[in-house]
């Protein structure tokens, strides 16, 4: 039998009110792609990662994370959150926050502690912000914020990985430190599956893609589906510039 | 509650002896500061919780709503046979978490329902669960006693009158029968009502019986003079004890769950994603919450805990920035304000003055009426010295203090005067009309200050080495040519900012 992929997303419907932000959606990401989640605004790909986690309820279908019902992947999957979402005046530094992805290993009740604190001083120095390790997190800027919700994943030690929008107003330098950071996982064998929205950088940065508005317009390798009638009828011809976009992109 | 009290009295009695312990617990201030003093640990502790998740006014909600909670469960154990009505059922608590967890339960719904905006479900929610509790108590329960100056204020100058005693020795009850040696005996008349006569009448009939028969217990039997030796009690105040057990379980449950509580409190996404059920806790914490208000009610009333939750955090969270130390400033801040604040409720302001002396100057240069009298609510006093200490941190504050501020603004309102002026001698020396633009004396005139302004920015520059005169006329020295030249790098990077990264 084969290897089970690595998310496999079957009927999955996800309603706020009885006005569905998902539909019927059938996703497979295999084991060690790099997945860009595209659409416009309201296409439900925040909604997708959600659920894909089980933290929003779904009207019907089913996730498998390697196979496994989402419950019992808690320790296989990492999460990086919209910078947003967040309280950035929170009370804490940037190693506590980058050690909070270390909290679902060590479990209920147990402190961090030297082993935890060497990985964080690890994952600090590989994502560049080991100079920033006991700065309070509101004197960070949006890339040194993304940053350390990056280095938060990589404590993790998922096999595979929800991205929400990382790229969102970020500078320059930061762009292309996610960018190092997603082919060093994709290296390792890891999967990544990124929430984003710059559609230039679509065929640069990844294997995949999943065009999504409410339904899944297309998924599968980024030199097949990313086509400009793919994306037309993702956003309904609401981009500027995609027939150039496409032309650019792909060869 | 009983066995803990017990325990700790026998703790208590290894470092004081037993007359000083009744001291200290029969008298009014110690026990006001006592129990104040917990009640401000034991809130602050999930208050600084509280007010991360920006719930600061939930709890003013719950400190309501639990009266509803109390209420019903007092109800329902009067409506059900076999148990006891009584105040201090240990019930009575379970029935007010469960009206806090309705509350929140409540407020969460009607937001999601989309009826009215966010801080509007609570303001919905509260007054109904409130309003339904006051219509239940004065319908149903005549013979209650809460009054609505305590409900609103509580009496923690008056916990002391609330006590369970302790006998600890000398315990027996006392059962005198017939042929006890106490046992008093007296005469009555047997047939004197049948017969319509008096006592003195020779017809009338006598028996013996005993006038003192009869169980009692050790108290009354030495108020009644049969037991040669008082028995030795204590007088334990209720609220010391339930207070303690509230804040035991507060710090208990904020050590063992530190971490779960604050990553589902700064994200509470990633909390639920790492399978550490933030939602799980959050319903913990509002137990706690709920716990805590009921178990302060007969301290400081509902209104005012939730300055004991909210108030002495924020004053923590100005003057540290990392959760642990405001875990640990929040709680000794509270109880030191609630013991200043006692103290201030008996006119001692943090001992520097006395309100009777401010209050009579007050009224001697812009008449109070002759209102010189200051005695007011402890816990009112208490919620101003806790106000007092967040206007101080506010003002003192390291991290974002009024007067750092200030004094940053100054300073970079200085350096720029500074460079300004550095930057003028710069652009000008060496040149034609060097002699005009850069003399001492008219300098002013260019930059368009006032000469006093002017000539302090000049004495700042001499002092430091930055400028020279010659011949009344400015130069730059040459670390006032460094100076300028680093200033202009920084503008040209597009950061003015003087300090730099």
């Amino acid at each position: 039998m084969n290897q089970p992929p690595a998310l496999h997303v079957e009927d999955l419907t996800v309603a706020f009110d009885s006005r569905p932000a998902l539909w019927d959606v059938d996703l497979s990401v295999p084991e060690g792609v790099l997945m860009a989640v595209v659409g416009p605004n309201g296409a439900g790909k925040t909604t997708l990662i959600r659920a894909a986690l089980d933290l929003i309820p779904r009207a019907a279908g089913s996730v498998r994370i390697f196979g496994e019902p989402v419950a019992r992947a808690r320790g296989l999957t990492g999460y990086v959150p919209q910078r947003g979402s967040v309280d950035w005046d929170f009370p804490t530094t940037v190693q506590d926050v980058v050690m909070m992805g270390l909290y679902g290993r060590l479990g209920w009740l147990r402190r961090p502690g030297a082993a935890e604190r060497t990985r964080t001083r690890q994952a600090l120095e590989q994502i560049g912000i080991a100079d920033l390790a006991t700065r309070q997190i509101s004197q960070l800027s949006g890339g040194q914020q993304q940053r350390t919700f990056l280095a938060r994943a990589l404590v993790q030690d998922a096999r595979l990985y929800f991205m929400d929008e990382p790229f969102a107003a970020v500078d320059a330098i930061t762009e292309r430190a996610i960018v190092a950071l997603l082919q060093e996982l994709r290296a390792r064998g890891r999967t990544v599956v990124v929430v984003h929205h710059d559609l230039q950088s679509v065929p640069d940065y990844f294997d995949q893609v999943t065009l999504l508005n409410v339904e899944v317009i297309a998924s599968g390798p980024t030199a097949e589906v990313y086509s400009e009638d793919n994306l037309r009828r993702t956003f309904g011809g609401r981009v500027a510039g995609i027939a150039r976009l496409t032309e650019e992109a792909l060869p | 509650m009983a066995t803990l009290e017990a325990l700790l009295i026998d703790l208590t009695l290894r470092v004081t002896d037993l007359q000083q312990l009744n001291a200290i617990l029969g008298d009014p201030q110690t026990t006001a500061l006592i129990t104040g003093g917990l009640v401000a640990f034991a809130a602050a502790l999930p208050g600084t919780f509280l007010l991360l998740r920006k719930l600061a006014m939930t709890t003013d909600a719950i400190s309501h709503t639990v009266l509803l909670g109390i209420v019903l469960a007092f109800l329902l154990l009067a409506a059900l046979p076999g148990l006891e009505a009584d105040l201090n059922s240990p019930w009575l608590i379970f029935g007010a978490a469960l009206a806090g967890l309705a509350t929140v339960l409540l407020t969460g719904a009607i937001q999601r329902s989309g009826l009215v905006k966010e801080d509007a479900a609570l303001g919905l929610v509260f007054p109904l669960l409130f309003a339904i509790a006051i219509i239940l108590i004065s319908r149903l329960t005549d013979d209650v006693h809460l009054d609505s100056d305590a409900v609103i204020l509580g009496e923690i100058g008056v916990v002391w009158a609330d006590a369970r005693s302790h006998c600890l020795q000398d315990c027996e009850p006392v059962h005198i029968t017939p042929d006890d040696p106490r046992a008093e005996t007296g005469r009555r008349c047997t047939n004197c009502a049948e017969l319509d006569i008096g006592p003195r009448d020779p017809a009338a009939e006598f028996e013996e019986y005993c006038l003192n028969c009869g169980r009692y217990t050790t108290a009354e039997a030495w108020r009644a003079r049969l037991v040669p030796q008082a028995p030795t009690q204590v007088f334990w105040p209720r609220a010391i004890t339930s207070m303690l057990l509230v804040a035991l379980l507060n710090l208990a449950f904020i050590l063992l769950f530190y971490k779960e509580l604050k990553l589902g409190t700064f994200d509470p996404a990633l909390a639920a994603a790492l399978g550490l059920r933030p939602a799980l806790l959050n319903t913990a914490l509002m137990v706690l919450v709920s716990i805590t208000a009921v178990a302060a009610f007969d301290a400081v009333g509902s209104v005012l805990v939730v300055a004991f939750f909210i108030i002495p955090p924020a004053t923590a969270w100005l003057l540290s920035d990392r959760l642990a130390h405001i875990l640990l400033l929040a709680p000794l801040g509270g109880v030191l304000a609630s013991f200043t604040g006692y103290e201030f409720s008996r006119g001692n302001l943090l001992g520097i003055a006395q309100m009777r002396d401010l209050l009579q100057l007050l009224d001697e240069t812009i008449g109070l009426d002759g209102f010189t009298e200051w005695n007011t609510s402890i816990s009112a006093a208490i919620v101003l010295m806790m106000f007092l200490f967040f206007l101080l941190a506010w003002v003192f504050s390291p991290r974002q203090g009024l007067l750092l501020s200030l004094l940053q603004h100054r300073a970079r309102r200085q350096h720029f005067a500074e460079q300004l002026l550095l930057g003028h001698v710069h652009h000008h020396q060496g040149t034609a009309e060097a002699a005009s633009e850069l003399a001492q004396d008219r300098l002013h005139l260019h930059l368009g200050w006032t000469p006093r302004r002017t000539q302090r920015v000049l004495m700042r520059l001499r002092l430091r080495d930055l400028v020279a005169s010659e011949d009344g006329t400015l130069q730059l020295t040459a670390r006032g040519e460094r100076s300028v030249r680093r200033f202009m790098a920084l503008r040209g990077a597009g950061g003015a900012s003087p300090a730099g990264d």
